[in-house]
């Protein structure tokens, strides 16, 4: 049986390697995967304290975490299509289309 | 040192090393790949906490549908390789000081994170005696859970929805 804390650990690391793409990359589909790996921590920390709890919840929310990662990932990728389609840029840094 | 603890040690290697790759690699279609193989590994992980149904639902909706669609936006666009390598931002500090804070704010609530274990009580509680995981899944989720699972639906009607509104020809509005 694998401790508890092993879980939490991952998760944390997983969660943390996520958040260093969203801050330091600039092509917007890398920083879109880099939420899908945010939310994978989020999925292995709800579905280790479901196991060692004997509970549904942490399964079911799961569940619908990644029934909101796909919705997520399809809005996302649209805009960065439509954002491509016209200004022909997808790096952060480089679109200032409001001047901000 | 059991078979259970070396095959958890396995996964969290792979899928830290194979994350970190998705996330330094300069190749959007590399990164794409990367997270595949994180997400393959994510789904025997799922499968090691004893659920075998999160198993099939990861690896058809994350492997098959959403980095499916990453790749097919990531081919449409045709982006190059970035030429220099100049993966970071400017202002890059200001990331690194709210990276940092993040780093210091989790080690120091780990201690109350792992603690937080024992003292769950179940709420849903299932008794894999009786029926198997996806028996006890599928009760609460259409009992307990009906409306949630209602709202999730028409989430995902209306991302479909609006994905098809944001790109739709744009000469018909002017």
């Amino acid at each position: 049986m694998v401790p508890f804390n092993y879980y939490v650990i991952l998760s944390l690391l997983l969660f943390l390697i996520g958040l260093l793409g969203v801050l330091f990359r600039r092509n917007l589909i890398i920083l879109l995967v880099s939420l899908e790996i945010m939310m994978n921590a989020l999925i292995i920390l709800f579905a280790g304290i479901s196991h060692y709890t004997k509970d549904v919840t942490g399964y079911l929310i799961v569940f619908f975490l990644i029934g909101m990662a796909a919705a997520e990932a399809g809005v996302g990728l649209s805009l960065v299509v439509l954002l491509y389609k016209k200004l022909k840029k997808v790096y952060a840094d480089e679109i200032n289309y409001f001047r901000g | 040192m059991n078979w259970d603890i070396l095959i958890f040690l396995y996964l969290a290697l792979a899928m830290s090393i194979s994350s970190l790759l998705a996330v330094v690699s300069r190749n959007p279609v590399h990164a794409v790949l990367w997270v595949l193989v994180m997400i393959l590994h994510q789904a025997f992980l799922l499968y090691t906490l004893g659920s075998e149904f999160l198993t099939a639902v990861q690896i058809i909706v994350y492997a098959g549908a959403v980095l499916v669609l990453f790749l097919f936006v990531v081919y449409m666009i045709n982006l190059r390789k970035e030429e220099r390598w100049r993966i970071f931002i400017q202002r890059s500090s200001l990331g690194l000081i709210v990276f940092l804070v993040f780093v210091v704010l989790f080690f120091k609530n780990l201690a109350f994170l792992t603690a937080l274990s024992p003292s769950f009580q179940a709420a849903l509680p299932m008794d894999l005696n009786q029926g198997t995981n996806l028996w006890w899944m599928a009760r609460y989720l259409y009992s307990h859970y009906l409306f949630q699972f209602e709202i999730i639906g028409v989430i995902l009607l209306v991302a479909v929805l609006g994905a098809v509104f944001l790109l739709r020809k744009l000469k018909e509005v002017a």
